[in-house]
C-alpha cells in the first residue's frame, strides 16, 4: 500500500484549502488575552512618572514639530515651536491616553506625542518614553 | 469620541505561536503574549483610527465573530492601551 492514501474518499484532504473567514471570539469581558514581560529596565511607578522629556531634544533644540511628529527647520508653516519646557513622564502618559499636553493646544499636543512616539533609542527621552510603556508604569 | 489605533507596525515584531502569539514592542522592549482576538484587532487598527462601533464592524467584516459583544470588545481594546500596544486618540 505504501504512501498511498489516494484511495480513502479523501484524497486531498491534507491539502483542502484554508477557509477565507476564521471563527473569532472576544471572550468574556473579565477575561484577560494579554500577559505582558516586562524586562530589567523597569523602574519604579515615581521614577517613571517623574522623568522628562524634552520636545525636541536638546540636539536639536530650536527645531520645530510639525504635525506628523517630525523635526522641520525652524520656522516651518504648519510647524509648532519647541515646547517651552520638557514635559514629565506622567503628563505624557495623559497625553497618551488623550489629554492635552499642559500649556499646548490640541494640535500642538498631537504634534508633540507623534515627536514622543517616534523618539528612538539613544535619542533623549526614549528611556523615559519607553518606561511610559510599561503595564501600569 | 475615542478612536483606537494601534502602535505603528514597525514598532511590533509579531510571531504566532500555535494558539498563542507573540507581540515585541520595540518602543517599549516589553514582550506581550497574547491570546486571540487581539492580533486580529492589531490589524484591523493597523490601517487607521476606528471607533469601538467601527472596530466590531470591521471585525466582524473579516471573520466569522461568534460573540459580538460590545462590551468584551471595550473590555479588549482598554487591555490593549494599557499594554501600549494601541493609543486612544
Amino acid at each position: 500500500m505504501g504512501d498511498d492514501n489516494s484511495e480513502d474518499g479523501v484524497p486531498h484532504a491534507g491539502k483542502a484549502e484554508r477557509p477565507s473567514r476564521r471563527a473569532l471570539m472576544l471572550g468574556a469581558a473579565s477575561a484577560s488575552a494579554i500577559v505582558s514581560i516586562k524586562p530589567a529596565l523597569a523602574q519604579t511607578a515615581g521614577s517613571v512618572l517623574n522623568c522628562e522629556i524634552p520636545v525636541p531634544d536638546p540636539g536639536r533644540a530650536g527645531s520645530y514639530i510639525d504635525a506628523n511628529g517630525k523635526v522641520v527647520p525652524p520656522g516651518t508653516k504648519g510647524a509648532f515651536p519647541p515646547a517651552v519646557r520638557p514635559f514629565r513622564g506622567e503628563e505624557v502618559k495623559k497625553a497618551m491616553n488623550g489629554a492635552n499636553l499642559p500649556g499646548t493646544t490640541y494640535d500642538q499636543s498631537r504634534a508633540y506625542t507623534n515627536y514622543i512616539r517616534r523618539l528612538q533609542r539613544g535619542t533623549s527621552g526614549f528611556t523615559c518614553f519607553a518606561s511610559l510603556q510599561m503595564p501600569r508604569g | 469620541m475615542t478612536r483606537y489605533r494601534a502602535a505603528p507596525a514597525a514598532t511590533l515584531r509579531i510571531v504566532p505561536l500555535d494558539v498563542l502569539t507573540l507581540v515585541y514592542h520595540r518602543a517599549s522592549g516589553i514582550t506581550h503574549v497574547v491570546d486571540s482576538p487581539v492580533p486580529e484587532l492589531l490589524e484591523v487598527l493597523g490601517e487607521k483610527p476606528l471607533t469601538l462601533d467601527e472596530t466590531l464592524a470591521a471585525l466582524a467584516a473579516a471573520h466569522d465573530l461568534i460573540d459580538p459583544d460590545r462590551e468584551a470588545l471595550a473590555a479588549r481594546l482598554d487591555e490593549l492601551v494599557a499594554a501600549g500596544l494601541v493609543e486612544a486618540v
